[in-house]
């Protein structure tokens, strides 16, 4: 299912967001997720203010005490899903805490 | 070109392991044409609402599929439109009968979920989101928690306000017999519900269902059947995803379709007497209240809660049926059977659900988080 073509094609949007941060504006935790990201729940995922425009993510590398709004996260490169049996491993842009 | 609505059906919704797609829409049809009192013959097109038939059972073309179906050869159309697939497949049947193509036109909204994991649901679902949400490994209860917070922040929307929209609609469709859940819920029981996507719990979201619903609309109006008129369309578009909308408390498709419907049909939201809304989750119901303009921002959970919208409560009746929440949730015959409840409504043969003397009833079908929405104002 995941198109390696596909993948490539969408590295420059991935170049684009690298190292950027921002501020979490809202945010909620997956409890039911859907196929490819079942050995990642409960997982927070967030929206993100990176200056005037919003990105959806993943925020990994936090505690779910930590998880509120203002808070300031940095996007990383990180493994998206798990990929089929003999696919390419999907990376792509989460978001981390800035310590 | 004055178009009605003749006859309208739905299936029993819910898990409906034992019956296939095609039984589903053999019987709405059956039902729907006796009640129009036409046969099969008489109809000049079949529009088929449906969204996951290819991601998730494999199989399209499902305008033939249907009507061969039906031992039809008439021009049919499968309409997705995600979530408002079934109202988008009205819409353009509707626009068909108008233009005098079609004298008439058959639609069916059709949707089998429960056959498959509900992890391989959300991922056919997602496929009506954008690519940076699927990425994200978001679901769409994470994507309405994700709007749910911020009107939360904006406007004190609270978790309880968001219940009370629960435990409304599990009240009417205890009283609709083809509601998915007959039961009746407390307040309590939706806050106490298992996190789905924080701040949603279980009680707050649509369940999975199975179900199908149809609906004639003709240009030829027989003498002795009281037709319900189309008053009224719109559909607007937004964005897929919600990372590049500029408002996260509304959705701008919404009020774009509502201002379109309601200026063909002449009114304001205050002649409305019934709404069927797209409440897919407990805060879509609060947003959908304000974007329709029944209420102001910020106003409509407190309304909710107050039981303004309950049946025989108030001056506005929302989802008699049960909406989304309670009557069950097959995407593609949603927004079908949201015309029907109108139109059931506006004929007085709601049952224990009628709303007594309902002239003017509104329906409002959404896909994704808001990338499209159609809305319906009808009339007896």
């Amino acid at each position: 299912m995941l198109s390696p073509v596909k993948l490539w094609r969408n590295q420059k949007y991935t170049r684009e967001l690298l190292g950027k941060s921002g501020k979490v504006v809202s945010f909620t935790v997956i409890r039911v997720p859907p196929a490819g990201f079942e050995s990642q729940a409960p997982y927070p995922v967030v929206l993100v203010d990176l200056g005037g425009r919003l990105q959806i993510g993943q925020l990994v590398d936090v505690q779910a005490h930590q998880i509120r709004t203002g808070l300031r996260v940095r996007a990383v490169i990180r493994r998206v899903r798990q990929p089929d049996p003999e696919g390419v491993i999907p990376y792509g842009v989460k978001f981390k805490p800035v310590v | 070109m004055q178009v009605g609505v003749l006859g309208v059906a739905t299936t029993k919704f819910g898990e409906l392991w034992g019956v296939s797609p095609r039984q589903l829409v053999r019987q709405v049809v059956t039902e729907a044409l006796a009640q129009s009192r036409l046969e099969l013959k008489d109809i000049e097109a079949l529009y088929v609402g449906n969204m996951l038939s290819g991601i998730l059972g494999g199989q399209e073309n499902l305008g033939a599929l249907f009507a061969s179906e039906l031992r039809l050869t008439c021009p049919a159309f499968k309409i997705e439109g995600a979530c408002a697939s079934g109202g988008l497949a009205f819409y353009n049947a509707s626009l068909a009968v108008r233009s005098g193509v079609f004298k008439n036109a058959l639609v069916v909204g059709v949707e089998k979920m429960t056959d498959h994991k509900p992890e391989e649901a959300a991922m056919g679902l997602m496929g009506a989101g954008s690519d940076s949400e699927r990425q994200a490994g978001a679901t769409f209860p994470a994507l309405y928690a994700l709007m749910a917070r911020v009107h939360m922040q904006k406007y004190g929307t609270s978790e309880e306000e968001m219940a009370a929209v629960a435990v409304k609609n599990h009240y009417h469709a205890s009283l609709n017999g083809k509601a998915h859940f007959l039961n009746q819920i407390t307040l309590e029981q939706v806050l106490k519900s298992p996190q789905i996507a924080d701040p949603l719990k279980l009680l707050d979201c649509s369940p999975i269902s199975d179900g199908a619903a149809a609906a004639v609309i003709s240009s030829g109006l027989p003498k002795s059947i009281k037709p319900i008129w189309i008053k009224g369309a719109g559909v607007a578009t937004d964005s897929l995803g919600l990372d590049r909308r500029a408002d996260l408390t509304s959705l701008n498709s919404a009020i774009a379709a509502a201002k379109t419907a309601y200026r063909e049909a002449g009114i304001t939201p205050k002649d409305i007497d019934i709404a069927e809304v797209h409440d897919c989750f407990t805060i879509a119901e609060i947003m959908a209240l304000e974007d329709l303009g029944f209420y102001e921002k910020g106003k409509a959970g407190k309304a909710v809660l107050k039981g303004e919208t309950t049946l025989g409560k108030g001056k506005l009746t929302v989802n008699t049926s049960g909406g989304l929440k309670a009557c069950g949730h097959p995407v593609g015959a949603t927004g079908v059977k949201q015309v029907a409840e109108i139109v059931t409504q506006l004929r007085g043969e709601a049952g224990k659900k009628q709303v007594t003397g309902a002239k003017i009833g509104l329906a409002h079908n959404v896909g994704g988080t808001g990338a499209v929405a159609v809305v319906h104002i009808f009339s007896s």
